[in-house]
């Protein structure tokens, strides 16, 4: 399991798959306040990344790739973290 | 090119689409002629069909496009306008292009993907609604196209200007719009791992494309994101990324100044009269470093947020431009004097801008720097044409120094001209735009020629482009008509087709060059023995091993034009014994092997009906019904094989069915109750001899007459015609296994091989090789004879003797009595029956150019025609089935 769910945070581990999205969604229902570290992402799946727009949960940290820094950072400024 | 099946396939495509072409026009000229439009849609269809036996994503989805609208008008839901029928046409070209490409490198060109979309969506967009409904995001294109604009305001200005400094760099600005399928994380796509492949990536936004559902309803694997970018990568490198998706990409080209939009906090900031005044200074005299050293030091001491600061980014951006375009430069420099927000500030270099800042009314432009006609690298939305054409305005309105006008002019002329001449413009322009140069030169005056280039501009400018064409980059654009023909008529000529006859003649012909070559060994010998010299004899041999190794080749090359392969006839019989078993009843398999075998055309055409006949037989005769095949033992679905080879010089075709077989002794009753033989003979008849009688004429054991066979005339016509062809036949069946028929043919009719005897005391004869079994001597004392009638024994079987003098009326050579002599006797086989002729000697066997008689001569029996030796003598050829 790439994401480390606790109830105060999730954190993301470096590859984020197709089938992390369900487990994903799951958590942020159950644990709505629950923010997100993305610290250590390097690749994130296009479903993941659909829950994580859908649920707008607080961003921790940003990750640290490049590519995902670029263009996460201002989709999760704009939704108001 | 690689497969046979890929050559079959460009050669068919272009014949198809030359016919859809064809068809095109006639229909244009009468839009309600039935054939017409049934012969473009069949083509068109049936070029779908194959294309999609290959991976040419490209190519099919243009030609289905095409295949739907002329399904429309076929069904006259739709008008067939002359755009219609020219938009269709330069799908065909475009078509016609790809397969060029399949030929030559096996590959599309790059940017087909593009083109194809865009091509595709041209067509889409004239269908009616419930077409287009299908494919709406194909269908959509062109609103794409615009929208598109909107959405590349709304990017961060950071954004923006990154992607401007590329396009002043001489990169193309593309939008991308991206909207995957609901569905596509099932099929394994991850769209946003795309977008990281893209280079030059700006300003990439992912929204929903509808609002989010409730968490608690959200669907995780439904896919609702869009994606929206720009990119700096050329169009090609992003529709190859996208090939897979390539219908839910929408992509423009963004027109550079659309980019850039200057806003920002008003209050707060001197107005920079100073700076103002300076830049303007400075941009007059296109001092471009200075600007750009004054432009980035007063960026610094400006906080970012201010409008002065936006219009100082842009105005750096503009300047990062090896060749900055004057006019936005003014523009901004104005933004930055008046302090008001300005979400275009910049206009495209189109006619509109020329005329707020005409040449004429810029005196302040001092030393003349001679503009480079291609090196603006801005103002992309009007097409290069356009470019060239107001680069070409620009630098007759610059200040001119004395003199200069001319040689000037004459640039500009000669520019103009030739891109007229490139872009196929009307003749009309070309002799407007002549005619203003010469009135130029006459008055020493440029407004002539000014007005033109104005006329145009304006027209060019008036007129919107097609979305579609803004969107094509030039670099991959269609070539144009001219330049098409020439290349399809390089590529057309790579299949001739020739009329028949006049591969018939050059075959004649070498056929006389091997006859005459033939004479050359006669020479040698004469020179040798006539003219006594042996050295002569020896080079004209010498001579003739190169000219008969020459007419070899000569000969098998034309041979390899004639042949065909045997699925030219196989083919029909899948369908046809489909139809036949359905209709009795049966349960057949049909098994083709060897269908690439190949044989001269005329073997394989005199082929078709005996074959049809055979296979009748079998299904009709030879398989029994699936009860009766059950109760055999037999599974319940029959084969029948049909099988193709090569033999030596013959080509094999063998029917083979696991029906019930030939019953000898039931064909023995038949044939003695049709009279054909006598009871005594019939209990002579092995049984592979009772079943040879099927093929005597008048014989047919067919219970009752169908009308599928059984009409009396059985086998003996396929056997003539089999014979007719210098072929042969010969059956085998075992009762209750099955029956095969085995016909034999020569590869080729053009050369006949005969065995040359000699009779009638020195005349020349020829045998046709086919008949020959043996040559035998057979001493005189062990011929046998009965009355007038001679036999001999060969190897324990009798073999009748008849003398080919006899035969053919010419005074038998007496014989008195030395017993010690022999006889050259020619063992042939006429229909089963072996025949010894006598002959008064063996010559050698021979290939020959059989011409069968003409004229009065047609009439006369025995003889199959006559062939020319290389000694200038006639071969007469013997036909023994007439003779015997």
């Amino acid at each position: 399991m790439p994401f480390k769910l606790t109830k105060s945070t999730v954190t993301a581990e470096e590859n984020c798959t197709v089938e992390d999205a369900m487990p994903l969604l799951e958590h942020l229902i159950a644990h709505p306040a629950a923010k997100i570290d993305l610290r250590r992402c390097t690749s994130l799946h296009s479903a993941v990344l659909q829950v994580l727009l859908a649920a707008q949960p607080k961003a921790v940290a940003l990750p640290h790739e490049t590519f995902l820094a670029r263009w996460m950072g201002p989709l999760f400024a704009k939704a108001g973290r | 090119m690689s497969t046979p099946l890929l050559e079959r396939f460009v050669s068919e495509a272009r014949e198809l689409l030359q016919g859809a072409a064809s068809s095109l026009l006639v229909l244009e000229k009468n839009p309600h002629d039935e054939a017409a439009i049934n012969d473009v849609f069949r083509s068109v269809h049936t070029l779908k069909g194959s294309v999609g036996l290959f991976d040419y994503p490209a190519f099919t989805k243009l030609v289905h496009a095409g295949e739907d609208v002329l399904s429309s008008v076929r069904e006259g839901k739709l008008a067939l306008t002359s755009d219609l029928v020219d938009t269709l046409l330069d799908s065909l070209d475009q078509v016609s292009a790809w397969v060029d490409d399949i030929d030559g490198s096996g590959v599309l060109s790059q940017g087909a993907d593009g083109i194809s979309k865009e091509m595709t969506a041209r067509l889409r967009a004239v269908l009616p609604l419930e077409f287009g409904a299908e494919k709406t995001p194909v269908a959509e294109v062109h609103t794409a196209d615009l929208t598109a604009v909107d959405w590349v305001q709304s990017l961060p200005e950071a954004e923006r200007l990154a992607a401007f400094t590329a396009a002043m760099n001489g990169a193309e600005i593309q939008a991308i719009e991206y909207q995957p399928l609901e569905d596509c994380f099932f099929n394994g796509e991850d769209p946003f791992i795309l977008f990281r492949q893209i280079e030059a990536l700006y300003g990439l936004t992912i929204e929903p494309s509808e609002p989010w559902a409730e968490l608690g309803v959200l669907d995780p694997y439904r896919c609702i994101l869009r994606f929206r970018a720009l990119s700096a990568a050329p169009p090609p490198e992003i529709e190859t990324l996208f090939r897979y998706v390539l219908e839910q990409v929408r992509m423009a080209q963004v027109p550079v100044h659309s980019l850039a939009s200057v806003s920002g906090d008003l209050n707060g900031g001197p107005v920079y009269g100073d700076f103002v005044e300076e830049a303007r200074r400075l941009a007059a005299a296109h001092n471009w470093p200075a600007l750009r050293l004054a432009v980035g030091a007063l960026l610094q001491l400006t906080a970012p947020g201010l409008l002065l600061a936006s219009a100082l980014r842009w105005l750096e951006a503009v300047l990062s431009s090896p060749q900055p375009n004057a006019v936005w430069v003014d523009a901004l420099i104005g933004c930055i004097e008046k302090g008001e927000v300005n979400l275009q500030p910049l206009t495209s270099t189109t006619p509109q801008a020329a005329a707020t800042k005409p040449p004429e009314s810029q005196p302040a432009v001092a030393p003349p720097i001679p503009e480079p006609p291609l090196q603006t690298g801005l103002g992309a939305l009007p097409p290069m044409f356009a470019r060239i054409l107001e680069s070409q305005r620009q630098i007759l309105g610059l200040p001119i120094p004395e003199g200069g006008l001319i040689t000037r002019l004459d640039a500009v002329a000669q520019t103009v001209s030739n891109l007229l001449a490139a872009e196929r413009r009307r003749a009309a322009d070309s002799t407007a735009w002549t005619e203003a140069v010469d009135l130029a030169v006459a008055q020493n005056d440029a407004s002539p020629v000014l007005d033109l280039l104005d006329r145009w501009l304006q027209t060019a400018g008036d007129q919107p482009l097609p979305a579609a064409q803004i969107a094509t980059d030039p670099a991959r654009s269609r070539p144009e008509a001219g330049e098409h023909l020439a290349q399809e008529i390089k590529q057309a000529s790579r299949i001739l087709k020739v009329d028949q006859a006049k591969v018939d003649t050059l075959m004649n012909l070498i056929g006389e060059l091997v006859v005459s070559k033939n004479s050359l060994p006669f020479l040698a010998k004469r020179a040798e023995e006539v003219h006594g010299s042996r050295e002569m004899s020896r080079e004209i041999k010498d001579l003739h091993a190169v000219i008969d190794r020459l007419a070899q080749e000569m000969q098998s090359a034309i041979m390899a034009v004639r042949m065909l392969p045997v699925s030219e006839v196989f083919d029909r019989f899948p369908r046809l014994v489909r139809d036949v078993a359905r209709k009795l009843g049966k349960h057949i398999d049909l098994v083709v092997e060897g269908a690439d075998t190949a044989a001269d055309k005329n073997i394989i055409e005199s082929l078709g009906d005996p074959l049809l006949h055979i296979v009748r037989n079998s299904i009709d005769h030879g398989i029994e019904s699936p009860e009766e095949r059950s109760a055999a033992g037999k599974p319940a679905q029959a084969t029948v094989l049909l099988r193709a080879f090569q033999d030596s010089d013959q080509v094999v075709i063998e029917i083979t069915d696991d029906g019930k077989g030939i019953d000898p002794e039931k064909i023995k009753a038949s044939a003695l109750s049709k009279g054909v033989i006598d009871a005594e003979r019939a209990a002579r008849l092995s049984d592979q001899d009772a079943i040879n009688l099927v093929f005597t004429a008048g014989f047919s054991t067919a219970a009752k007459v169908s009308d599928l066979s059984g009409r009396g005339v059985g086998m003996d016509v396929v056997v003539n015609a089999v014979e007719k062809a210098g072929g042969s036949v010969s059956i085998s069946s075992i009762k209750g296994e099955g029956t095969t028929v085995r016909l034999s043919l020569p590869l080729s009719m053009a050369v006949t091989r005969v065995m040359v005897v000699e009779a009638g005391g020195g005349m020349l004869l020829g045998i046709p090789m086919e008949h020959i079994s043996e040559t035998v001597r057979v001493h005189r004392d062990n011929v046998q004879r009965f009355k007038q009638s001679e036999a001999f024994v060969l190897r324990e079987a009798i073999v009748p003797m008849i003398r080919l003098d006899n035969l053919l009326g010419i005074p038998a050579t007496q014989w008195f009595g030395d017993g010690n002599e022999e006889d050259a006797v020619l063992v042939v086989r006429i229909g089963g029956n072996v025949v010894g002729l006598v002959v008064d000697h063996f010559r050698e066997g021979m290939d020959i150019i059989l011409k069968p008689f003409d004229g009065i001569l047609s009439g006369i029996q025995g003889y199959s025609g006559s062939a020319l030796l290389g000694d200038g003598r006639v071969l007469l050829v013997l036909n023994l089935k007439e003779l015997l």
